[in-house]
């Protein structure tokens, strides 16, 4: 296995999400043969109805990380604004300087060399406690998010006990 | 083994009584890559990076991973300080990490040893420090030696006493190799990285000698300033891609004795990556090989340049590993119809609209997913049809399918070369008349494709085009009166 900038980079980052985890996230590759496909775990914040779940997403790095950011993508139920229908997740920090699908990113809230899986699973988290409806990937739930939030939070606390098996 | 417990990360320190080490580990790593910095350079805007990785930051985007201000390769300047640290601090971690991993809960004790130590250290001398520490590192020649000197203490003790002076109790302890004094955290990380040259005279050659054999070569301080008022190593010009042609491009690759093949893109990703190989090796203090940076040329060549597994495919990832077969089939349904009615009505320009009904038979066999639910109204009219008239089929076409029932299709194709050769053969007219009612209700196409066959009087058309679907034909096919048989040959392998 020829040791790249980029898988040398994912294995210290492995490292360090291993021996240094912050509070809520776990990671890793799924095997050791592929380092640029990661597992993630995430629990749902505290105080909000995600509270309780841990939603599992996969992340894809591109062979030129970190120049280029990964793609990350719930492999659960997750209704979210900013996750799109499919899972994959819609955030400016995921998004490479030159492309801004939603015209709205400040250009230091996009991915930079400098930015870490770490970095991501926690603007992840915080995504789940404070969703951006300016420009929603799941429009649906964008709209349930602005003008029923009962029902977005039951919807929400619903996934959660599915995903759990309850 | 887990390959990341190789990897030297800054977590190390977690846990150990160093742990405030983690964070001035971490200022010491690259932000890009998170390893220590190699040739750091600095910015317009004083960040500092490794210098390829901001050369390829640079390349890639133009700007500071950073901070975000625009900033040219040409721009960097070497930060040599830092470099120093770097190269300082690594040098002292291996020994450091261990003491504080190792003898971390013994620390409290050391501590007071060590106090103890300083105070009494013109009679005990560097014996104690030497059994404290020679179980913890490389025993050294010069160690050894002086271990062995230790016994006759009085010895070194006179140097000891002659170099120090009898140095007030400072809150200082000198290093047992050279001598000078430092704090007494300080002594471990210094071990590692003294040379032996007292920091006075004394036992300079011979601690010098033996220490050169064995520790990692030292660099003076500042090598690298004398070495850059002499003319640097040329670096390499960006090329502005747009105003070189093709040929041209690769003439420059050739010239730079780098591979040249491939695709336009190809040849400048791989130009802008050897020159940002090349030109941050000029920048080190330790350059490298020709060959070493060919070597990692082709590293990149194996992962991201033409010999990547992916290279060969649309940039798009077509066929990525989650590539949905399925949705692209269905997304595609039309399209592929019309293809194939187009490549119908080549062959036989009779009828449009049974060619098109034929050819929605012929895409649904092609995708060779029966159940796939398919919003058009051919595929389930195929898949009823076929589940539904097993029996009828039997019935009117008058012969006997031994066929299971997950076979409909194999049966629906039997019938139908059955009809086929039946209508050549015997009676066409009757059999178009019978097989009329049955077919309506049930399977358009095949009576379209029945007639067809009779119009254009190709008996062997349904069935050769069908056999990849019923491997378990028997009769028929081989029954069949003479025929041209490559052609139908080639027709069948292309479906």
């Amino acid at each position: 296995m020829a040791t790249s900038v980029a898988s040398k980079r994912l294995f210290t980052e492995y490292k360090h999400l291993t021996n240094d985890p912050p509070q809520g996230i776990t990671a890793g590759p799924v095997t050791e043969d592929d380092i640029f496909v990661w597992e993630a775990l995430i629990e749902g914040p505290e105080g909000t109805p995600f509270e309780g779940g841990v939603f599992p997403a996969e992340l894809k790095f591109p062979k030129d990380y970190p120049l280029a950011p990964p793609t990350m993508k719930f492999t659960c139920d997750m209704w979210h604004p900013n996750v799109y229908p499919n899972g994959n997740v819609c955030i400016s920090i995921l998004h490479a300087p030159g492309d801004d699908p939603n015209h709205y990113e400040h250009a230091s809230e996009r991915w930079s060399p400098i930015q870490s899986v770490e970095k991501i699973l926690i603007s992840v988290m915080s995504m789940l406690a404070e969703p951006n409806d300016e420009s929603p990937a799941n429009i649906d739930a964008a709209k349930m998010w602005r003008e029923r939030r009962g029902e977005y939070e039951r919807r929400v606390r619903e996934n959660v006990r599915r995903g759990l098996g309850l | 083994m887990d390959r990341r417990l190789d990897i030297a990360d800054s977590t190390d320190w977690i846990g150990t009584p160093l742990a405030p080490f983690q964070s001035l580990e971490n200022a010491l790593r690259c932000q890009v890559c998170k390893d220590f910095y190699d040739t750091p350079m600095i910015t317009s805007c004083s960040h500092t990076f490794c210098s390829l990785c901001i050369r390829k930051a640079l390349t890639s985007d133009g700007k500071c991973p950073v901070c975000r201000a625009s900033d040219q390769a040409s721009k960097l300047r070497r930060n040599w300080a830092v470099q120093e640290i770097v190269d300082a601090f690594q040098a002292a971690r291996p020994a450091a990490l261990k003491i504080a991993q190792e003898h971390g809960s013994l620390k409290e004790g050391q501590e007071a040893r060590r106090k103890k130590l300083k105070r009494s250290i013109q009679d005990t001398g560097p014996e104690d420090q030497e059994e404290e520490l020679s179980f913890q590192f490389r025993r050294t020649r010069s160690q050894s030696r002086r271990a062995a000197a230790a016994t006759s203490s009085q010895e070194v003790n006179d140097v000891v006493n002659g170099e120090e002076e009898y140095q007030p109790d400072d809150g200082l302890v000198p290093c047992p190799i050279c001598n000078s004094r430092m704090k007494e955290e300080a002594v471990y990380a210094h071990l590692d990285r003294c040379d032996g040259q007292p920091s006075s005279q004394g036992r300079s050659t011979r601690s010098r000698a033996s220490a050169a054999t064995l520790k990692p070569p030292q660099r003076q301080p500042y090598p690298q300033q004398s070495k850059a008022t002499t003319p640097p190593t040329e670096r390499l010009p960006q090329l502005s891609y747009s105003l070189l042609k093709d040929n041209a491009l690769r003439k420059k690759l050739q010239e730079l004795g780098i591979a040249s093949w491939g695709p336009r893109p190809l040849l400048i990703r791989r130009h802008t990556e050897w020159v940002n190989l090349y030109n941050s090796n000029c920048d080190s203090s330790r350059p490298r090989s020709k060959r070493e940076l060919l070597a990692e040329l082709e590293t990149w060549e194996r992962t991201q340049g033409g010999s990547a597994p992916n290279a060969g495919a649309a940039p798009a990832g077509v066929m990525r590993k989650e590539f949905d077969g399925q949705a692209w089939a269905r997304s595609n349904h039309d399209h592929f119809e019309d293809l194939i009615a187009q490549a119908r009505k080549k062959r036989t320009p009779t009828d449009a609209t049974k060619e098109e009904r034929t050819g929605d038979q012929e895409s649904e066999k092609i995708q060779g997913s029966p159940d796939q639910d398919i919003d058009d109204e051919g595929k389930p009219a195929m898949i009823n049809g076929g589940r539904n008239t097993t029996p009828n089929g039997e019935t009117s076409g008058s012969r006997d399918n031994p066929y299971e029932g997950n076979e409909e299709a194999l049966s629906i194709i039997r019938r139908k070369v059955e009809e086929a050769n039946h209508g050549n053969t015997t009676q066409r007219s009757s059999t178009e008349d019978e097989d009329v009612p049955m077919a309506n209700a049930l399977l358009p196409s095949e009576q379209a494709r029945a007639e067809e066959m009779q119009d254009s009087i190709e008996p062997l058309s349904a069935p050769s085009r069908k056999s990849p679907l019923s491997p378990t034909r028997k009769k028929p096919m081989f029954s069949v009166p003479e025929e041209p048989v490559e052609d139908y040959e080639t027709d069948t392998q292309a479906h």
